[in-house]
Parts: structure tokens; C-alpha cells; sequence
């Protein structure tokens, strides 16, 4: 999206320093008066982001029932432990497969809409995925979750790692934290890529230059929801059960919440500076009132409001004034836009 | 077909109090162009405002309190049922004017702008009122039941079709019959030609909004003693909502009035069935609707589309 060399390469610098920064946190975080779990869920709801914003911010779709997918891959997570193979893999997959699907029917039912139509039918979509979770008993166990799901140990053929430390757990989901970023990162700034953001643009003039519209829209709802599906499966997993709340309109709109104050629109690494300050905001916020939603709200109404592009737009914004302060101030130059 | 005379029953007056729900709505929606979800939160605001002046407890004086008690309460109830509505209304202007930044832009904004205040307005009634669920009281003739074809019936069910299908009326007035209802709707077609013709759209669409915002309180008052009070009733009002306006077509007066009877009536049939998944028929329908009139039931051609 930033049209500068690093797109082309397989790890960027600003990967590399995520992941150190990201690695030493088990070192520190207690030290910070927060608990480790916290790292891991912040961890799991970065690749939902950064999946969700597939959809808003590479193609343009607003999807306001994303939840059901994450909600998804949960369950789907669970029951492949329990009915088909108790191997973290073949669960992962099935959490991964099971959103793919999800999103293929949605997919299939909205891919030819946009704008506020799109949004509603996903918010349609959504609650009938969280209708159906909260209902059918004998397969989701309703309001009561689904539980005793287990953290399976990681087998790598040779070796097999246990996961049921906290610690363990954060390190496991950042190495899938880490494949994840990379593909996404590919796939962002790979020709399909760019007719995502050209479809976001601009949807009739991409139909225009030839391209099947429908046909790509389609496969990215699909993506994201399999990656949603996937980071699902992981929550299942950490939380050792699966609950209809995270399906429902309230949550589905926290995603689109955290993905915006973090800048999603304008980064690629929106969405995990979004979910950093979303969760430790909660996580302090919380622990000083009893109230944090009434701050958090009214931060992200005024948000909307005066910097709509998020924190990663203004840092965008700072940067670009700090440097045309030292060369030429007048000249706005156009990377602020091609951002 | 007798054995499903009590769900076609109350699927029709279902039918009127979502239709009463998503008016309000509907107006916003049309004139606005962007999705809205504050009259949501002005829904639950409105209930809790007339639990407040219904209530055992109302925030006023300990003198004037216990004069104020000693009104009936058919009076208070009737009272409460004007007063509510226009407090939440001032709310709504305070709202237009966050609002007015988001004009113009991707209609999107509107939607995460309102979907921010209603998590705020949600936090304060938590705050104010607790989280537990509130009971509003009812005068007497309205509560209670009655039996009719062997079957005990729900009074105050029939009062609140009523008076929704009052509102309706003057809503359908106020549309079809008078200038400002020619404003509104030519305001939702092509609001630049409207502006161009010297009406001040501005103040028109902060008149609609606070007629919407007012409407969607005195819905919450209505609907009520049926739903109980909780903070999440906003939220549980807005989808239906707007899923109403979506199947009706946006802008459709008649369009969202026919759609709500049809959702009550899907509702209420297939509760006789499957009373587990009747909230599901209302989704499918949606869908099934939606996949093949694509602008809904009786929807044109609108600027939300771009």
C-alpha cells in the first residue's frame, strides 16, 4: 500500500521489529502490572484484524459480521478435537476450512453488493450465525459454550512441544503470528493485491479494465473468513472453550473498531496497533472505573470525528510534517495520499 | 388453520411495533443517506426516561416527588409518554450536531460514528440504572389479561398495536399530506435539488432527525412493558430495524410498513412451529428477498448504493 521498496520483500525491517518487540514480552509484561495471558490475546486478535482488514481495508468491504467467522473457526476448532482427530494441526485446519466455507456461503449471497448494502446483509449474515450458535444445543452447547476444549501440544514430527503454560501459548501463536503476517503481507502487495485496492477505489472502472469484479471479491471475503476462522480456532483454543458472544453485532462491531483506531485504512499494521491499545485499554481502563466503554466510545466517536484514518493515519500525518518542516514546507509532497 | 389464529395474531401486533421501531429509522435513513444506529440507543433512552417519571422513584425534589406520586398513574404513564419522547428528542439534536461532520463523506462514517455514541449512551444507562432489567409500570386498565376463544390474551399487547397504529397514521399524515412531507421526500431522493429549490436542508434534516430520534423514544416506551427495560435493548431494536427498511426498500414508507407486518408475521407463524428459531425467519427472509429484489420490496434506485 506505501508503493516503497519494502513491498516487494518477503520480511520487511518493520516485521522483524515487531516480532523482537513481540518476543520479549513474556519478559516484561508482569513487571508492567499486566498479566501474560494478555500478550496471547492480543497475539490471536491481531491475525483477526489484520484478516478482518482484508476486507475493509485492502478491498473496501465493510463487514459488520465478521464475528461469525471467528466464532466459526472457534467451534469448528473444538468439535474437529473432539469427533475427528485430537492433533493441533488437523483442528487448526478445520477451524481454517470451517470459516473458508462460512465465508464461501456468505460470500456467495453479498459479493456482488457494496457500501452500506454490504454491511447490512453481513449484518444479517451475522446474526444468523449467532442465532444458530446460541440454539443448536446438542452441537455448541448454546449459551452455555462449548467447553473442555484442549490446548493441544504442538507435534513437529520430531519433537512435540506442550502448550498448556501461558508462556508456551504466546510463543506458539507468535510464530503463527509470524507465517501469518507474511502471507498477508504477500498477498497485500501481490497483483491481486492491487486489484483489491483498485476494486476499492473504484469497483466499475476495475470491471471496466477487464477483470472479474464478482470473482475477486468473492475469493477475498473467503480469505478473510478463513483467517478469521483460523484465529478463532486459536482463541478456542487459549480460552479453552468457544462461546456465542463473540458472534454477536456488538463484538462483530469491536473488530471494525479496533481496526479503524489503529488506521487500518491507511496500514497495513493498523489493525495490530488497534488491538494493542484496544486490549490494554480495556485491561487498564478497566481495572481504574467501571465504565471503560464510556471512555472508549467517546474516544472513538471523536476519533471518527477528527482523524478518521486512526493512530497509524496521524503518525503518517506527524512524519510527513516533520520531514517537510526540514525541507520544503509548502510542498506537500504525494506520499501523504499514496498512503 | 384456528390453532394458528393466536400466532397470525400476535404476529400482526408484533408486526405494528417493529413497524413503529423502524419509522423512525426509516426517516432517518432516507433523508440522512447513512446508516444510523443512535435512534437504537434513543429507543432504550426513551423506556428508561419513562421509567424514571413512572417510576417509584423519580429524580426530582423529595417535596415535589411525593406531589408527583401522588398524581394516578394513568397520568403519569400518559405524561411520561410525551415527556420521554421530547428529552430524548433534545438528545437527538445533541447527536445531528456530532452528526454533521460525517455529511457527505462515505456513509460508512455515520454508521461507526453512531455505532461509537450508542456504545457510550449503552454505558450510561448501565451506569445510571444498573444492568438489571426494569419493570415499567402500567396503569391498571391497560395491564392484565382477558380470555377470547379459550385462550388468555395479553391487554397491554393490544393497547401498544394501537397506539402504534396511531403513530403510524399520523407519521403517514405528516408524510403524504402536508409541505414538509414533500420536503422530506424529495429531501431523501435528491437532496441537492432540494437545497437548490431554497429549502434549508440543514434545518431540515435536523427536524427529521429529532422526529425520528423522538419516534424511536416513544417506541421504546411502548414496546416496553412487553420487552422489559435493559441497557441492551437498543441494540436489540436496531437490527430488526433496519433489516425492515433493507427488505421494504430504503426510503419506502409503505415499503417498511408492509415489511414489519410480514417479519411479525414470519415471527409469530413459524414460533408456532419452531418457537426456538422464530428469530432465525426473520434473517431467511431477509435473504430470500434480498437474493432476488435486490433494492428490497418496494426500494428505488438510491445514493447509498454508490
Amino acid at each position: 500500500m506505501t508503493g516503497t521498496s519494502s513491498d516487494a520483500r518477503l520480511i520487511t525491517p518493520t516485521m522483524l521489529g515487531t516480532w523482537l518487540v513481540l518476543a520479549t514480552v513474556p519478559f516484561w509484561i508482569s513487571a508492567v502490572g499486566l498479566y501474560p495471558y494478555i500478550g496471547v490475546e492480543i497475539v490471536i486478535w491481531s491475525i483477526y484484524a489484520l484478516a478482518f482488514n482484508l476486507l475493509l481495508g485492502t478491498s473496501g468491504l465493510p463487514s459488520f459480521g465478521h464475528g461469525a467467522f471467528f466464532g466459526v473457526g472457534a467451534y469448528a476448532f473444538g468439535l474437529t478435537q473432539f469427533n475427528i482427530a485430537a492433533n493441533i494441526w488437523v483442528s487448526l485446519a478445520g477451524a481454517l476450512l470451517a470459516g473458508a466455507f462460512a465465508g464461501l456461503l456468505v460470500g456467495l449471497f453479498i459479493a456482488h453488493r457494496r457500501g452500506i448494502y454490504f454491511a447490512l446483509m453481513t449484518i444479517a449474515f451475522g446474526q444468523i450465525f449467532w442465532t444458530i450458535s446460541v440454539k443448536w444445543h446438542s452441537v455448541t452447547g448454546g449459551e452455555d459454550g462449548l467447553l473442555n476444549i484442549a490446548r493441544l501440544p504442538v507435534n513437529l514430527g520430531v519433537v512435540s512441544f506442550d502448550i498448556t503454560d501461558n508462556d508456551a501459548l504466546y510463543y506458539f501463536v507468535l510464530a503463527v503470528f509470524a507465517v501469518v503476517v507474511v502471507l498477508l503481507w504477500r498477498l497485500v502487495n501481490s497483483p491481486y493485491g492491487r486489484i483489491l485496492s483498485a476494486i476499492r477505489q473504484s469497483e466499475v472502472r476495475t470491471a471496466h479494465l477487464g477483470y472479474n469484479v464478482w470473482l475477486y471479491k468473492l475469493s477475498v471475503i473467503v480469505l478473510s473468513a478463513a483467517f478469521s476462522g483460523f484465529a478463532g480456532g486459536l482463541f478456542a483454543m487459549a480460552q479453552r472453550s468457544a462461546f456465542p458472544d463473540v458472534m454477536n453485532l456488538a463484538q462483530s462491531g469491536l473488530i471494525v473498531m479496533m481496526t479503524l483506531v489503529g488506521g487500518g485504512l491507511v496500514s497495513f499494521w493498523g489493525p495490530v496497533i488497534g488491538v494493542i491499545v484496544f486490549l490494554i485499554a480495556r485491561d487498564v481502563i478497566g481495572a481504574a472505573t467501571n465504565a471503560w466503554m464510556l471512555y472508549f466510545g467517546t474516544m472513538f466517536v471523536l476519533l471518527v470525528l477528527f482523524r478518521p484514518e486512526g493512530i497509524a493515519g496521524a503518525a503518517k500525518l506527524i512524519a510527513e510534517r516533520w520531514r517537510n518542516r526540514s525541507a520544503t514546507p509548502a510542498v506537500l509532497s504525494s506520499e501523504t495520499r499514496s498512503g | 388453520m384456528f390453532d394458528l389464529l393466536p400466532h397470525l395474531l400476535n404476529g400482526l401486533v408484533l408486526g405494528l411495533l417493529l413497524a413503529l421501531i423502524a419509522l423512525g429509522f426509516m426517516l432517518i435513513v432516507g433523508l440522512m443517506e447513512q446508516i444510523n444506529l443512535a435512534p437504537g440507543s434513543l429507543f432504550a433512552l426513551g423506556a428508561y426516561l419513562a421509567l424514571a417519571l413512572t417510576g417509584p422513584k423519580p429524580p426530582l425534589p423529595a417535596d415535589l416527588a411525593a406531589l408527583w406520586l401522588r398524581v394516578p398513574i394513568g397520568w403519569r404513564y400518559g405524561i411520561a409518554l410525551i415527556v420521554a419522547p421530547c428529552l430524548a428528542g433534545i438528545v437527538g439534536i445533541a447527536v445531528e450536531f456530532c452528526m454533521r461532520r460525517t455529511y457527505g463523506k462515505d456513509p460508512l462514517y455515520g454508521l461507526l460514528l453512531t455505532f461509537g455514541v450508542a456504545l457510550v449512551l449503552e454505558e450510561i444507562l448501565r451506569l445510571t440504572w444498573g444492568t438489571r432489567d426494569h419493570v415499567l409500570p402500567i396503569p391498571q386498565s391497560m395491564s392484565g389479561g382477558f380470555i377470547f376463544a379459550d385462550l388468555i390474551w395479553s391487554t397491554y399487547r393490544f393497547y401498544a398495536a394501537g397506539m402504534a397504529a396511531i403513530a403510524i397514521g399520523l407519521v403517514w399524515l405528516l408524510i403524504e399530506k402536508t409541505p414538509y412531507g414533500a420536503m422530506i421526500k424529495a429531501g431523501a431522493h435528491d437532496s441537492e435539488m432540494v437545497r437548490a429549490l431554497g429549502v434549508n436542508l440543514s434545518k431540515l434534516r435536523l427536524g427529521v432527525f429529532v422526529l425520528g430520534t423522538m419516534l424511536a423514544a416513544f417506541a421504546g416506551i411502548v414496546v416496553a412493558p412487553i420487552w422489559g427495560i435493559r441497557p441492551h435493548m437498543g441494540v436489540d431494536a436496531v437490527v430488526p430495524a433496519f433489516l425492515i427498511i433493507v427488505l421494504g426498500g430504503i426510503g419506502s414508507f409503505w415499503g417498511a410498513v408492509i415489511a414489519s407486518l410480514l417479519v411479525g408475521l414470519a415471527v409469530g407463524v413459524s414460533g408456532a412451529y419452531a418457537s426456538e428459531w422464530s428469530l432465525l425467519s426473520m434473517y431467511l427472509l431477509l435473504v430470500a428477498v434480498i437474493s432476488f429484489r435486490a433494492r428490497g420490496l418496494f426500494g428505488k434506485k438510491s445514493v447509498l448504493e454508490v
